[in-house]
């Protein structure tokens, strides 16, 4: 695969860069192949939300059959307190259990050593350019309501 | 004689955790030695149903009322409030433990909502509840029960007592003199000391005798309840509750109030009532989720963001009805989905409002 240029999505002052190697979901996680498998985890973007991850606990185990927003966890950070869900049904082959025990590879390598789980899946994928697309229109959107001109 | 008094009702954790026992029979073999304190055992308040002895007594209290419960409060004022024990908000300075140190403001009373309802026939005494999870040491509780009982000025309570002195007690004051029920574990200065209106720390009687059921006491037995409690401050009247649930939980009162009709055709385990209203206005005290079981949403989510929504959380819409198929396939019915019971603009993107006016209001703090 070519070494093309990521995309870039501006969150403020914030570049947020959304690799072309790989697929995404709307839920802000990328997907890559690996082996027969898909490789998951969060984008630039997620990250930038979540800043400092404190803390990732897995609520399933491995070789588990999934659904589509299933919860599967959860996770804390300097920012953020949130639950994670599947993108998609499938089957969770296994965890990493590298960053399972110390998160920090989620801030310092998203798109490589901080990888989240590998996923079976047949479900549609997101392009790059399809999941920046989705990110634009979410960001319009935070945008007006930051500036408050979304009616009530 | 003692000008003022406040009455303290400690509820009881169900099932026999001794931790929590612990901490509620120390509360209550200290309480006993206030001059100005009045202290009984109740059972867990959400198990207790409007005609136990229990609920007889807190209808019973006429002052300034301090409820110690297992409890978030606001699950604890109202179901106190649907059992007819009802008073002004009492703000207590009562923190949990666990809350930040950043923020030094008491637990503020709620500003009752502007399109709520409100609660009915509240009179002017006040009711504080305290939720005996905040903390560990009974000090805290006690610190905090001379604080309010220091800042009461309780004519009614009085008035109470001058009643009970003179002659003519209330009925279930007079129940619980001739039949005081021992708490379920004795070996306490609580059960030993004011088992049978012996004389409390001031030298007066004690009207307020512990009414915690014997064990096996067969009409007094409690079983576990599951049932939602409407918080009149933040309800509307806007009927989404009584459209969605199709067990006929709800129903209105002769004023066209909503309230909760048939709180035994609830399927235990099942909020998704709660997770419809549009102002989460519908409280299981018992739930897991604190949002749900009556937490303050506000102090719940710390200085967080939650970014489930984000990572493909399903909606509370989804949940809800989730959970809705689930308890009507179990009674043999047939799933319904999103088909019922659900106005269409909750459908619709705008309605996740809420959810998504807190995320970019943290958003603006992260200064992006």
């Amino acid at each position: 695969m070519s070494e093309s240029d990521p995309l870039v999505f501006m969150m403020g002052q914030f570049a947020a860069r959304i690799p072309l190697d790989r697929s995404y979901v709307e839920s802000h996680f990328w997907l890559r192949p690996e082996g027969p498998y898909w490789r998951v985890g969060f984008t630039a973007y997620s990250v930038r939300l979540l800043q400092d991850v404190y803390f990732l606990n897995w609520s399933i185990d491995a070789d588990t059959p999934v659904r589509k927003k299933q919860e599967i966890g959860e996770i804390e950070s300097s920012k953020a307190v949130s639950s994670l869900y599947v993108p998609c049904d499938g089957r969770i082959v296994r965890f990493n259990e590298r960053v399972a025990s110390d998160p920090t590879p989620i801030n310092t390598d998203n798109y490589g050593e901080g990888w989240l789980y590998e996923l079976e899946t047949s479900a549609p994928l997101l392009s790059a350019a399809d999941y920046v697309a989705v990110l634009d229109a979410g960001w319009d959107k935070t945008q007006r309501m930051i500036k408050g001109q979304m009616n009530e | 004689m003692a000008a003022k008094k406040i009455t303290v009702v400690i509820s009881q954790a169900p099932g026999r955790n001794p931790t929590k026992r612990h901490l509620e029979e120390e509360l209550a073999a200290a309480l006993l030695m206030e001059p100005d304190i009045d202290v009984s055992l109740v059972p867990h308040l959400n198990d207790l149903s409007a005609d136990h002895t229990g609920s007889l007594y807190l209808r019973g209290v006429a002052g300034h009322l301090v409820v110690l419960s297992w409890l978030f409060p606001r699950a604890a004022r109202w179901i106190l409030d649907r059992n007819g024990v009802k008073g002004q908000v009492g703000v207590t300075l009562l923190k949990p433990a666990d809350a930040g140190d950043d923020d030094p403001s008491p637990e503020e009373e709620e500003a009752p909502r502007p399109n709520a309802i409100g609660a009915l026939n509240v009179p002017k005494r006040k009711l504080y509840c305290l939720d005996l999870r905040d903390q560990s040491e009974p000090k805290v509780y006690l610190d905090e029960i001379r604080r309010i009982a220091r800042e009461s000025t309780v004519q009614t309570v009085e008035l109470d007592l001058m009643s009970w002195i003179g002659g003519s007690p209330a009925p279930a004051q007079m129940q619980r003199y001739l039949n005081p029920f021992l708490p379920t574990q004795p070996a306490t200065p609580a059960a030993n000391g004011n088992s049978n209106g012996h004389a409390t720390g001031n030298g007066q009687p004690a009207p307020a005798a512990p009414v915690a059921p014997p064990p096996g006491s067969a009409d007094e037995a409690l079983r576990r309840r599951w049932y939602p409690i409407i918080d009149y401050s933040r309800c509307t009247n806007c009927m989404e509750c009584i459209d969605f649930c199709l067990f006929g939980v709800y129903g209105v009162d002769t004023h066209e109030r909503i309230l909760v009709e048939q709180q035994d055709n609830c399927k235990k385990g099942c909020p998704a009532c709660s997770r419809v209203c549009p102002e989460n206005a519908i409280i299981f005290p018992e739930h897991k989720t604190p949002a749900i079981a009556g937490a303050d949403i506000a102090l719940e989510g710390g200085f967080k963001i939650d970014l489930s929504k984000l990572f493909g959380a399903p909606s509370a819409i989804e949940v809800a009805a989730a959970e809705r198929d689930q308890e009507l396939v179990n009674d043999g019915r047939d799933a319904v989905g999103l088909t019922v019971g659900i106005p269409k603009r909750r459908l619709q993107p705008t309605g996740e409002r809420d959810t998504l006016d807190d995320l970019i209001d943290d958003l603006d703090k992260l200064e992006m």
